[in-house]
């Protein structure tokens, strides 16, 4: 990342615990299933596209079960349009090469082969039936959204991903049952699910239409605002996967990025009652205690952090929708346990980090996320740069100027014109926020 | 009724002289000069006019490619602004949809559609002319915006609700909606003209089925912009009514569901795919028999596969909306459906390579290039088909795969086809050859540009790029063979050598017009009756109106078959300069071609003034509607002949020039 080469050394994890770091090399079971079609023409070429070091992307490395049967349905087709292709290239090539004018006499004034033009119809119209019968079963087999065994609410918005959990009628969070007192849990940036569980996402949007693509996981699906679709999700291991608002949504579309990070049993139910922890004020006296005064004056009216009490000890409650156009802004309750921010486009971890994260195998993983953000391993010049000037790092419409059509209010966050002592005493605040 | 077919007997005027007195004005009469051009209701200079305009505008389009694949070289590119960048991609495919690829079929239709059917004209010349300058007005006040606040930064595809206001607040996408229906009345009056002219005006003798495979592509064509151009127009109301009036057809808050949008586009969108790529689906199937010295192989069933392409190509538009969330049961139907077309799609390859075997294959620049149209387009096929399986698709749609796709089947297919055209039809138009040497490194550069360019979209793609990024970021590019930052930059390297190649033909243009070496008159031993005439060819296109026998008429009269049975033995019996001679000695006497007019591009020039209106001060409206109406008047009140004295010296009475007919 072009990013890391000015990330000063101060920044760098002073006491790195060596139980978390990989031992073992980078993951490579996604090389295997695919290493079959590896011998055949451009076939070869698409599978190779599959390979461990590849784009966090990859839209050839199935991670989990429904975009293994889109694999399953995808790697076949190529294979066979690969195939013919090269036959009509080889075709072309060698009537190029024979039928060359050599002096050869005026040919027959041929109008046609009705023999060659049936064979010709019907080996497209039975390779493509053939196509057709597994492709349909899959469509069907992919939409089918019943018995979910956790639930995620999903709302698009520019740019950026909100996610929530509901609390079921036993009083359970995707099947888990808090430890503590159960209530929705509100995140964004990076969708926490339990591992090997079918996971249904209610989609929608708040503005434009958004699209939900997390490629190693499922196709994408569109969020449409006034509707909700479902879809599936399903991860085999622990571990994180990138996705990408894939639908254009106007001028950050490129800065809408969010992950599914899986987490086995045992850390989802951690991750859970981490996420219903009562609130905590930081102790009296602390540059943390006058980033809460800063928060609650600068940033509360937007961002809702559960828990928060004004001087007065009255409870917080931000009113996004009167500020924003499409009505929300992410909750910042617990943002520290999360890798990302601004629409997941910039890390809250170093680079070194989030190295170790995205690397780490399916044993250590779940341990060094739920780790979140420490002071170590805090990427404090992106945060930083953000307070200072969001709209200079991320494109959005907050100019008060041109904000005419919107009624005043933003799409994003605007410059807040925070000194550097509001953002050393914000950035102080937000790190105990897990 | 512009071309009279048959001479009048000699006693009676041609047409029931209407005096010229209930028109206002005179009709202009000049033949050359600017005026000429600004007046002109001849097919020919029209269909120039389009070409000319049209390659503008492909310059324009490359020149915000380029742009587009600067920005796109490396990581968090910088050369253009998240704003700039949503601008310009929406612009690019604006620019290359409607005012490169359209209009350049639109000029060979123009040119060679009478040429091929035996007639002197289209059905209604002043129509005609009338669609050119709304194509050239709508184009230039689409591209006004660039100047007025910004172009329209939605995206081509324009979804709701990211169109309506409150998300792009600037008037770039009232431009966009308001240029779009003006060059959309282009494309509807062309059509109407178009289908018209082939059903009633062809040679005697020439029955559908001995019809030019061209002219059958376009006319498909025609029939498809007749019912997708309206489809498009209702959406763009509804898009003008939504933003500059407060309707609400996409503003969810008030119950609008943002799917009609998209259903109502690709209802259009789709049968524009095979707008654009028929006819150069007809060029090819042009050239391919010319330079291969046979017939094209199952001429009855590439037209019949290119009508099948025109009805199925009504079905399968949600493929564009696989992701939308329509339900799996339009989804499985419409997976199957676009796997169906891709049967009369894949009997054209199969044709085309049918054609060139057994043949005696001539390269010619436009051989090549139409030799790179059936490879390239393959490759473009062949995608298709991975995702028209729509679980697969919902992998790869809005990734840079689809943008690999969809530049093999318009670049390599589409824009070959063009040039291929250009370099067939270049002699016919001008009169002059272009440089096959010059015209082989321009079909190589491009060939291998455009594979570079878009070659490596298909990696970059699977990768997990998402098209319309204005950036790309090194923590989502991954490393190894497949990393997306080699291969971007490699496609924005092929972009310069495919731009490079396109200068080449521009440059081959400036060459080889200050050559004074006229053409032969039929350089490509051609099978048509476009090359049965002059080049160019006469106003009045034919001496004699052909009767025709035979498909590839042309050929017959040059050629004869001396064997007997099953056994063929074809022999040179003419030449084009015979026959040609023969026409004109035996010259029709009277020949009736309708006169200039000033309205058609008076009339044009009212719309871009209404939609300034709209935008900017509806005051403009009445004045645009006045300009409008006093046009229409003009047009219908104009006198229906130049008379004789409005030459300048008067004209001889009884030129065959003089004599007029007159509606257009």
């Amino acid at each position: 990342m072009s990013r890391s080469v000015t990330q000063p050394e101060k920044v760098q994890p002073e006491k790195v615990r060596t139980d978390l770091m990989p031992i073992e090399p980078p993951d490579t079971r996604s090389n295997r299933p695919r290493l079959r079609t590896a011998a055949v023409g451009i076939g070869a070429s698409f599978a190779l596209a599959s390979c461990a070091s590849n784009a966090p992307q990859d839209t050839w490395a199935p991670e989990g079960k429904y975009a293994q049967d889109i694999h399953n349905l995808q790697w076949p087709i190529f294979l066979i349009a690969g195939i013919v292709g090269v036959i009509v290239f080889a075709v072309i090539a060698f009537v190029v090469v024979k039928f060359k004018d050599r002096g050869q006499p005026i040919p027959e004034q041929s109008h046609g082969n009705a023999l060659v033009e049936y064979v010709f119809i019907a080996i497209p119209a039975l390779l493509l039936a053939g196509i057709a019968v597994p492709t349909v079963a899959t469509v069907i087999s992919l939409s089918d959204t019943d018995n979910a065994d956790c639930v995620v609410n999903v709302t698009g918005q520019q740019w950026w991903w909100e996610f929530d959990y509901p609390v079921d009628a036993d009083g359970n969070i995707c099947g888990f049952a808090p430890t503590g007192e159960a209530a929705p849990i509100i995140t964004s940036g990076q969708m926490v699910i339990p591992v090997d569980a079918k996971v249904v996402i209610r989609g929608t949007s708040r503005d434009v239409i958004h699209s939900f693509w997390v490629p190693k996981l499922n196709g994408k699906r569109d969020m449409v605002p006034g509707r909700v679709h479902t879809w599936n999700f399903h991860a085999n291991q622990p571990g994180i996967f990138a996705g990408q608002c894939a639908e254009f949504c106007g001028l950050s579309h490129a800065n809408m990025r969010m992950e599914i990070v899986a987490l086995d049993d045992a850390d989802f139910q951690s991750w859970i009652d981490n996420q219903l922890e009562p609130y905590q004020s930081p102790e009296q006296g602390t540059l943390a205690a006058k980033g809460e005064q800063t928060f609650v004056s600068q940033c509360s009216r937007c961002h809702q952090v559960d828990g928060l009490t004004n001087a007065d000890g009255e409870l917080v409650v931000a009113s996004p929708e009167q500020f924003v156009w499409s009505g929300a802004a992410p909750n910042l309750t617990n943002l520290m346990t999360r890798n990302t921010f601004a629409g997941g486009s910039w890390d809250l971890i170093t680079e070194d980090r989030r190295q170790q994260v995205w690397e780490a195998s399916s044993q250590r993983f779940g341990a060094l996320y739920l780790e979140g953000v420490t002071e170590g391993t805090l990427n404090e010049i992106d945060l930083k740069e953000w307070l200072r000037d969001a709209p200079s790092k991320k494109p959005m419409y907050t100019d008060p100027a041109n904000l005419e059509s919107t009624n005043g209010k933003t799409r994003g966050m605007p410059y807040l014109a925070l000194s550097e002592d509001q953002i050393n005493e914000l950035v102080a605040y937000l790190i105990e926020r897990k | 009724m512009a071309p009279i077919e048959k001479p009048a007997p000699a006693t009676t005027p041609a047409v029931a002289t209407p005096s010229s007195s209930y028109g206002v004005f005179r009709r202009p009469v000049e033949s050359t000069g600017w005026k000429s051009w600004l007046f002109t209701i001849d097919h020919k200079k029209i269909g120039i006019m389009y070409g000319a305009v049209a390659l503008f505008f492909f310059l324009v389009g490359g020149f915000e490619a380029l742009l587009i694949r600067l920005q796109l070289a490396g990581p968090n590119g910088t050369i253009l602004s998240a704003d700039k960048y949503n601008q310009m991609f929406t612009m690019h495919a604006t620019t290359m949809v409607f005012l490169f690829v359209m209009p350049m079929a639109a000029a060979f239709a123009n040119y060679f559609v009478p040429l091929q059917i035996g007639a002197r004209d289209v059905a209604f010349p002043r129509i005609n002319a009338f669609g050119f300058w709304c194509f050239l007005g709508g184009g230039l006040f689409l591209n006004t915006s660039w100047l007025l606040g910004g172009a329209a930064d939605g995206g081509w595809f324009m979804y709701a609700p990211n169109s309506s206001i409150p998300f792009s607040p600037t008037n770039g996408i009232d431009f966009w909606g308001l240029g779009l229906q003006i060059t959309g009345i282009a494309s509807l009056t062309g059509a109407i003209n178009l289908i018209v002219t082939v059903i009633n005006m062809r040679a005697p003798g020439m029955s559908l089925m001995k019809m030019p495979i061209f002219t059958w592509m376009i006319l498909v064509v025609q029939f498809l912009l007749l019912f997708a151009i309206p489809v498009i127009t209702v959406a763009l109301f509804l898009l003008m009514f939504q933003r500059n009036f407060d309707a609400t057809f996409f503003t969810v808050e008030a119950g609008a569901d943002p799917l009609l949008w998209q259903h109502l586009f690709w209802i259009f969108g789709h049968p524009e795919v095979y707008i654009l790529i028929l006819p150069a689906f007809g060029i090819v199937s042009e050239v391919l028999p010319v330079f291969s010295k046979k017939p094209l192989f199952g001429y009855p069933l590439v037209v019949f596969s290119g009508c099948a392409i025109g009805f199925v190509g009504w079905g399968v538009w949600a493929h564009h909306m696989f992701a939308s969330g329509i339900g799996p049961i339009s989804v499985a139907v419409f997976s199957v459906s676009t796997m169906a077309i891709a049967i009369p799609t894949g009997v054209k390859i199969v044709n085309w390579t049918m054609t060139l075997w057994g043949g005696k294959l001539t390269y010619t620049t436009a051989m090549m290039f139409s030799i790179g149209l059936i490879v390239e387009f393959t490759i473009g096929g062949l995608s298709g088909v991975t995702h028209a399986v729509a679980p697969s698709d919902t992998q790869q749609t809005d990734t840079y795969y689809i943008v690999a796709h969809f530049h093999y089947v318009l670049f390599g297919g589409a824009i070959m086809g063009i040039f291929s055209g250009l370099y067939y039809w270049w002699p016919k138009m001008f009169g002059k050859l272009l440089s096959e040497k010059l015209g082989k490194w321009n079909f190589w550069t491009m060939i291998v540009g455009m594979n570079l360019t878009f070659g490596p979209m298909h990696i970059i793609g699977l990768q997990g790029q998402p098209r319309r990024m204005y950036v790309w970021t090194e923590a989502r590019a991954g490393e190894g063979f497949f990393n997306l930052g080699f291969w971007n930059l490699v496609s924005s390297i092929g972009a310069f050598i495919l731009g490079a190649g396109v200068l080449l033909f521009f440059i081959n243009v400036l060459i080889t017009s200050r050559r004074p070496e006229r053409a032969p008159l039929d350089p490509w031993d051609a099978r048509s009756l476009e090359w049965m005439t002059t080049s160019p060819p006469k106003e009045h296109n034919f001496d004699v109106i052909p009767t025709v026998g035979h498909l590839d008429e042309f050929f017959h009269r040059k050629y004869e078959d001396r064997g007997e049975g099953d056994h063929h033995d074809f022999h040179q019996v003419a030449t084009a300069e015979a026959i040609l001679a023969e026409q004109e000695a035996n010259a029709e006497a009277h020949i009736h071609m309708p006169s200039p007019s000033y309205w058609p591009i008076l009339l044009a020039f009212s719309l871009p003034v209404m939609a300034y209106g709209i935008i900017f001060n509806l005051l403009l409206i009445p004045v645009g509607a006045a300009i409008a109406l006093g046009s229409m008047f003009g047009w219908s009140l104009e006198p229906h002949t130049a008379s004789a004295g409005d030459y300048d010296p008067p004209a001889p009475d009884g030129s065959a020039e003089l004599e007029v007919s007159t509606h257009g």
